[in-house]
């Protein structure tokens, strides 16, 4: 079984956050109003978060932005607590979500140190004709329903599909969430972390790789590199 | 005892009943809680994807738009397509959502109510429009008065942006007026330096140290997702070597944040640090000798064709921008200076980029001229890693135009502007059209075209604005979603989306080899009654007949696009778009001198260009000096007496020198404004799409609306807090805008993000935001270059009632 | 018969209130059911809107509904807690007291369990949580244990109620077939009584570490997590010692209102109130003595993302309702309750407990909210406003639970009357022989001539 890792470079991306962008439109997430952004219930998989580096001195800039999938833990603190068993962590390392069994307690929400749940405060709304453009990959979350990244899972899914259908296996880089697919300065990779010979496992290697907040011992399967000195060849 | 254990059953007996009862009632109630959820229903039916070109920035990125059931229902990039490999921007992710918009115009609209107002405008019909709006072009022509249309358009390079001009050109108007696009100072300074008319094209891959003179070359650039991608490779591309950016900026902007130096200047200092650079270069002996003794002109006292005395930029530099001096006016220390200088001629491949900041905040020619200067002084130019200059793309000409005596004359006559329609920069500005509409001279306009622009929004008066168009007999828009400009027409005719239109798109500016991409029809039948607008003018050319119908022998777009086809096979170069490998097969073969084209017939190309996005001819001819050194002395020209007129107009002083003399009464804390465009709504578009909203700032998402930013120092000096709004107001105008203290700025300056403030733009852009165009003096760079930006003065007062309320202490 | 007949009149004024009902009640109620009304119109608007009609926001998930669902849950360990200490430990002045507290906690467990279900977004999947349960999870403990101390403090509620059904049932005109249901025959015989006790006294000893339990794992719904200063091994014994704390309170807060309404002055005595204020009064420094060890364990520790909740309470957004919380919660019942005087009045010890009630809730309040609106990543960091809906459901939970009590004493007697008596009758002498033998033989004969 493989073990679905995502590694983002810090030293190309340029914060763009067309991931953020492509990750809402693949999902389905729906627009949020002006009031709502406002009271802080925008609902964003993915977001780039601004880290002051206070360490920086001289000309070195003291702003770090970094995107922040879920990390989609090895030791998740947000499956534990879920009362219904509405999230847990599957065989290939993908805590998951399943929307019609949540009971919209939020105790993950609370429970994720990285704050990287979100919930449905109202019902999903898509003014006419917008609802045109939604995947029928992904469901739609009613109201009052915990949602998160899910590292597009329908897209490994359907890769499983079209290899099966094909009778072969799956191939690297034949999975890959939206985030993944459309970064522009190709900052961010996935893959199976335990396959030696996939690039996530590579580059889990490099000396500037990290994960956030590893001392809580959540084992995050994002992998961060950080900006600085070339990564070498391991 | 006995009661004691019938109570016992008996609860238990009640509890079971409960319970059995209550699942199936909870079950119900979930039904009915989920049955209040409208239903939505997804695409149904075969999957296919149709390859598109976005539109939504000048960029030019090819997108694979994934389609299931008739539905388009996700946008990527297109791996083949080589501007952007793949991947798309923010503003490409997000523009599913302005095909699929709810306030888009459904069909073409008529005024019948006071000018400004959505209300006033009733659905008509296409015939209607064609009929009315060609009769009266039709009745310009037999009046001989062609020169009363003008057009404004916000594009060169579409079909439909050169249809219009034909369109002029037949009809016989000389004002077809380019509207300010965000490259020309940039332009201007490549012509200056190497007597090339177009825009340079950075080779960021390839290049090791980067300084970057205050431009976003990680966000609005000129093509973000070529340039981004050229940054990843810039960084890790390359085993064992990671490029090093220098970024100079008063501002700790995004490209700041990704940089491994943000050097602080004071605002408008950029081009003055460059400057220093350059001094240093030259008096250090570290520029290239080869390059600038051999190919360039300038460097040292020279004397021209006509035996003048000319300055040469060692003799200016030393002079007039000493290492003290520009220590003292930029602010930053000597050493700091030197050690860039050094850095940068150590560097095995250095290039200079700036000070584009988005379309709307262009940066002004004296930065762009020192910009192209340090690159020539490295002998950065036509080098793997430096400045390259794009061929044009062998598109054929089109016919010949008929001779036609109106036309002929009318073109003769100068332009309503005043502008001279052959010395760049031909383009034009809302302000100053304003002026000249109002005016009435030399002679009245009768009927008025708008695309591919918002110049009503785009317009530091937009009330003048207004009144000039008011003044107008027929205005036509055709916006797809009623923007500024639109609210004032009298005809709204919607374009289509470049998802629903053909389309042959031309190389992007900043991409240094010649394509041409093509864009199926995504949705085959329109969402609405939408045509695209060269269709429209197709059309209308035809209803005028006479001359300026048989200028245009196509019936539609997909036949006069095929016939641009024919002429790319005809020219016998390049090749499909295609992976990497294609790419360096094609570019060994070009370097022979071979052309093994892949295709071997038009039908062939065009059904390849279907398939794999377009065609493009990937081979640089490196350091054919012929070519990309076009100036009348054949060298590299360092114009330093253009460098000497700019001077004066474009820096921003700094506070004490001025202030001092008004210091009657309480003194005036005017600061500089810094206006920047974040990448989501560059160029004034992107405000519309509620994804776009939510990622105007990273941390700061709960934010629809303009913010100004200060340094902690300046807000205590002015006594005003985080979130307080506050009034930014300069000598002509003003804006409400939500302070936010931060370390992000230098003090004594605030910076305002441009793309917000639009009174139309659908439910989500309106009302959202102020507009710091407003703010702007009419003032620019004496070569007729944009509105300059840095020169603005504003003081910040707060608004009396302001909810301030600052965010919690760890925000940034 | 004599004899009761002559009791019935010493204890007329216990069972008024079930005989008579003034205009007053009705009134009372109906403002009461006027506020309950407007909390059903708020959360009708949450249940058709969804929850973005309260404050909550991203990362604040959880707000007031939270809060109240552990101050409520708190305010249970008053009844059967106090009533079970009480009774085991023989405490004669228990006797008024018992069942006011017992009633409190068995309606108030209810309005606990609502809290949560205000604040779950799917209400109607609540029953989720027995489909697919989670053992793991400190919810679920919290359901399992909440149940149980329910199911316990009913039983616990109803035991020592019997005889006084009884006794309504032999004395009452009307409502005679409920009470004779609810009576389960109950004659006063030896052996019955010998039976109830043995019962009484088995559930109190159960109770306890129920009790003990429910609250233990309420707080570790917080403490379970990762998140700065919730992440606290101390969570389990200070929620406990808080919600005997705010339950003692809430005791002589209802022990006041049902003196003032009916009169039992000379049930419910000054000393009475005494005593339960040496209990406030040692709850006091017992929840300061844990709060401090909090507060100076976390600040000496200096933990950069436990600084930011921990200064924030201290000196920042949430300052005022922190220093608040310290002088309702120790300063004015220390310098009430400590003082003999005031803590022998009855006044005394109602604006003390008021001040506590105030304080705990405001405690419950800066537990939950401030670790959540200053989360890990500082990014992520924002205000809670609680909205019109949250205020209102509170308030008519509030009004409810007031109307259920009353509701409750105009059924069946608030002060345990067969107790009283039982007191009476029986206690002065138990009482004089146990004193009798802590001490040494010598005992004077005067005494012991009452044992005949």
């Amino acid at each position: 079984m493989a073990r679905w890792a995502m590694v983002i470079d810090l030293d190309r991306c340029t914060a763009c956050q067309a991931c953020v962008v492509a990750c809402q439109v693949e999902n389905n997430v729906p627009p949020t109003g002006v009031g709502e952004a406002e009271k802080g219930r925008a609902i964003s998989w993915l977001r780039v978060v601004p880290f002051v580096d206070e360490e920086a001195h001289g000309t070195r800039p003291p702003l770090r932005l970094t995107p922040l999938p879920c990390q989609h833990c090895d030791n998740p603190p947000c499956t534990k607590v879920c009362p219904v068993q509405a999230t847990s962590i599957d065989d290939e390392g993908l805590v998951a979500q399943i929307y019609p069994r949540c009971i919209g307690c939020r105790y993950c929400t609370t429970a994720c140190p990285y704050t990287v749940r979100e919930f449905n405060w109202k019902r999903p709304e898509w003014p006419e004709p917008m609802e045109q453009g939604l995947s029928p990959d992904v469901s739609i979350r009613p109201k009052g329903v915990v949602e998160k990244c899910t590292f597009c899972h329908h897209r490994l899914q359907r890769a499983r599909d079209r290899a099966r259908a094909e009778n072969r296996e799956l191939q690297e880089g034949e999975y890959m969430p939206a985030c993944v697919e459309t970064c522009p300065s190709g900052a961010m990779a996935f893959g199976d972390w335990d396959d030696p010979r996939s690039e996530v496992s590579r580059l889990s290697q490099s000396p500037r790789a990290f994960h956030l907040m590893e001392e809580l011992g959540t084992e995050p399967k994002v992998i961060y590199l950080s900006k600085g000195e070339w990564g070498g060849e391991v | 005892m006995k009661l004691n254990r019938r109570r016992f059953l008996g609860f238990t007996v009640g509890a079971t009943a409960g319970t059995a009862l209550g699942v199936p009632v909870s079950q119900t109630l979930s039904d009915l809680v989920a049955s209040m959820d409208p239903p939505v229903y997804p695409p149904r039916g075969p999957e296919d994807s149709v390859l598109s070109v976005c539109r939504l920035c000048p960029g030019g990125c090819g997108v694979r738009a994934r389609r299931v059931g008739g539905r388009i229902v996700k946008l990527e990039g297109n791996p083949l397509h080589p501007v952007n490999g793949g991947r798309l921007c923010p503003k490409g992710q997000a523009a599913l959502q302005s095909l699929y918009h709810p306030d888009r115009v459904p069909g073409p609209l008529r005024r019948t109510g006071p000018r400004g107002l959505l209300e006033s405008f009733e659905p008509s019909s296409w015939e209607q429009a064609l009929n009315e709006i060609g009769e009266r072009l039709k009745l310009l022509r037999e009046q001989e008065r062609p020169e009363s249309l003008i057009m404004m358009r916000g594009d060169a390079r579409g079909t439909s942006s050169r249809l219009a001009e034909r369109f002029m050109k037949a009809f016989g108007s000389p004002n077809d007026v380019l509207l300010h696009r965000g490259d020309e100072a940039a332009s201007q300074a490549l012509y200056l330096g190497q007597g090339v008319r177009t825009m340079p094209a950075y080779d960021l891959q390839s290049a090791e140290y980067v300084l970057c003179l205050g431009g976003a070359l990680l966000e609005a650039w000129s093509s973000p997702v070529h340039t981004m991608r050229a940054y990843g490779e810039f960084r890790q591309g390359r085993p064992g070597r990671r490029g090093k950016l220098v970024h100079v900026e008063p501002r700790l902007s995004i490209t700041a944040a990704a940089a491994d130096e943000w050097i602080a200047v004071r605002p408008g200092t950029e081009g003055i640090l460059g400057l220093g650079v350059a001094g240093v270069l030259i008096a250090e002996n570290l520029y290239d000798r080869e390059f600038g003794g051999q190919r360039t002109l300038g460097l040292d006292d020279f004397r021209d064709r006509e035996g003048n005395f000319r300055e040469g930029l060692r003799t200016v530099l030393a002079r007039d921008y000493s290492l003290e001096g520009v220590s003292a006016e930029t602010g930053v220390p000597i050493n700091t200076i030197l050690r860039i200088a050094r850095e940068f001629a150590a560097s095995r491949s250095p290039l200079a980029v700036g000070p584009r900041k988005g379309p709307l905040v262009s940066g002004s020619l004296f930065d762009h001229l020192v910009v192209q200067w340090l690159n020539a002084l490295v002998g950065n130019i036509d080098r793997p890693g430096g400045v390259l200059v794009a061929e044009d793309v062998p598109l054929p000409p089109w016919p010949e135009l008929p001779s036609d005596p109106v036309a002929d004359a009318g073109r003769m006559r100068s332009r309503f502007d005043g502008v001279n329609g052959e010395e760049p920069p031909h383009h034009s500005y809302p302000e100053r059209l304003a002026d000249v509409l109002l005016a009435e001279y030399p002679y009245p306009v009768e009927v008025l075209m708008v695309l591919e622009s918002d110049p009503a929004f785009l317009c530091a008066t937009p009330e003048r604005f207004a009144r000039a168009l008011e003044n107008i007999p027929l205005v036509v828009s055709f916006a797809s979603l009623p923007d500024d400009t639109a609210l004032l027409a009298d005809w709204i005719l919607p374009e289509a989306h470049f998802l629903e239109a053909w389309e042959l798109d031309t190389t992007p500016p900043g991409v240094p080899f010649p394509l041409a991409s093509l864009a199926t029809p995504a949705v085959e039948t329109p969402l609405h009654d939408v045509r695209p607008v060269a269709q429209v003018f197709l059309d209308l050319a035809q209803r005028i007949g006479g001359t300026v119908a048989s200028s245009f022998p196509w019936p539609d777009l997909q036949t006069l696009i095929r016939s641009d086809v024919e002429g790319l096979y005809r020219a016998r170069r390049g090749a499909l778009m295609g992976t990497a490998f294609d790419e360096a097969w094609v570019q060994m073969m070009e370097r022979a001198g071979w052309w093994a084209p892949g295709y071997r017939s038009v039908d062939e190309l065009w059904r390849g260009m279907e398939e794999t996005g377009g065609w493009w001819d990937p081979f640089y001819d490196h350091e054919n000096w012929r070519r990309v050194i076009q100036t009348p002395s054949a060298r590299h020209e360092f114009r330093t007496d253009i460098l000497q007129a700019l001077t004066a107009e474009t820096v921003a002083r700094p506070m004490n020198t001025e202030d001092n003399e008004n210091t009657e009464g309480p003194v005036d804390h005017s600061l500089a404004l810094v206006l920047f465009e974040p990448l989501p709504i560059a160029g004034g578009r992107g405000a519309e799409l509620p994804f776009l909203q939510g990622i105007l700032d990273p941390g700061h998402e709960e934010g629809w609306e303009t913010w100004a930013e200060i340094h902690p120092e300046t807000a205590r000096i002015l006594g005003l807090s985080d979130r307080d709004f506050v009034r930014v107001e300069s000598a002509d105008g003003s804006i409400v805008a939500r302070a936010r203290v931060t370390s992000r700025v230098v003090p004594d300056v605030v910076a305002v993000p441009m793309g917000l403030g639009r009174r139309g733009g659908g439910r989500w852009a309106r009302g959202t935001g102020a507009n710091p165009l407003r703010l702007l003096s009419p003032a620019r760079d004496p070569l007729g270059g944009p509105p300059v930006t840095g020169a603005t003065r504003v003081r910040l007062t707060l608004v009396a009632g302001a909810e301030a309320r600052p965010l919690p202490e760890g925000r940034v | 018969m004599e004899k009761s007949e002559a009791s019935m009149q010493q204890d007329a004024v216990l069972l008024r209130p079930i005989e008579q009902t003034s205009w007053k009640f009705w009134v009372f109620i109906g403002i009461l059911l006027a506020i309950w009304l407007w909390g059903m119109f708020a959360w009708l608007t949450q249940l058709r809107h969804g929850l973005e009609v309260t404050g909550l926001n991203v990362p604040v998930y959880w707000g007031l509904y939270i809060t109240n669902f552990v101050f409520f849950i708190g305010i249970s360990h008053a009844g059967t807690l106090i009533s079970a200490i009480l009774r085991l430990s023989h405490a004669e002045w228990r006797r008024p007291i018992t069942r006011a507290a017992e009633v409190i906690t068995v309606l108030v467990l209810f309005f606990g369990v609502g809290c949560v279900l205000l604040d779950l977004g799917r209400p109607d999947r609540a029953l989720n949580v027995l489909k697919h349960p989670n053992f793991m999870s400190p919810l679920l403990w919290d359901v399992t244990s909440i149940s149980i101390y329910l199911t316990a403090s009913t039983v616990y509620l109803y035991l020592p109620l019997i005889p006084d059904i009884a006794i309504l049932r032999d004395h009452m005109p009307k409502r005679r077939w409920f009470y004779r249901i609810l009576s389960l025959g109950w004659t006063g015989s030896e052996r019955q009584h010998r039976i109830l006790e043995i019962a009484i006294a088995t559930m109190a000893v159960l109770v306890i570490p129920i009790a003990v339990s429910v609250h233990t794992v309420v707080s570790w719904v917080f403490a379970m997590t990762v998140q700065p200063m919730w992440h606290s091994t101390i969570f389990g014994p200070y929620f406990v010692v808080g919600a005997i704390f705010s339950g003692i309170a809430a005791i002589i807060i209802a022990m006041a209102a049902i003196r003032k309404v009916y009169h039992l002055e000379s049930y419910l005595k000054p000393i009475h109130f005494n005593n339960l204020g040496l209990l406030l009064l040692v709850m006091s420094l017992l929840w300061f003595y844990f709060t401090f060890a909090e507060f100076l364990t976390t600040y000496y520790g200096s933990e950069p993302s436990h600084m930011v909740v921990f200064l924030s309470k201290t000196e920042g957004e949430f300052a005022p309702y922190f220093w608040t919380m310290v002088v309702a919660c120790v300063v004015i019942p220390l310098a009430l309750l400590g003082n003999g005087r005031t803590r022998g009045t009855v006044w005394g010890t109602v604006v003390a407990s008021v001040s506590v009630e105030i304080g705990m809730w405001l405690e419950r309040f800066l537990i939950v909210i401030p670790s959540l609106s200053r989360p890990r990543l500082p990014f992520a960091a924002a205000h809670y406003s609680p909205s019109w809906v949250e205020w209102s459901l509170l308030a008519s939970f509030v009004a409810m639970f007031i109307f259920l009590y009353a509701v409750f004493t105009k059924l069946f007697p608030i002060i345990s009357i067969w107790e009283i008596r039982e007191g009476r009758e029986r206690s002065v002498l138990e009482v004089s022989r146990r004193v009798q033998s802590y001490l040494d033989s010598a005992v004077p004969p005067a005494l012991d001539q009452k044992s005949s």
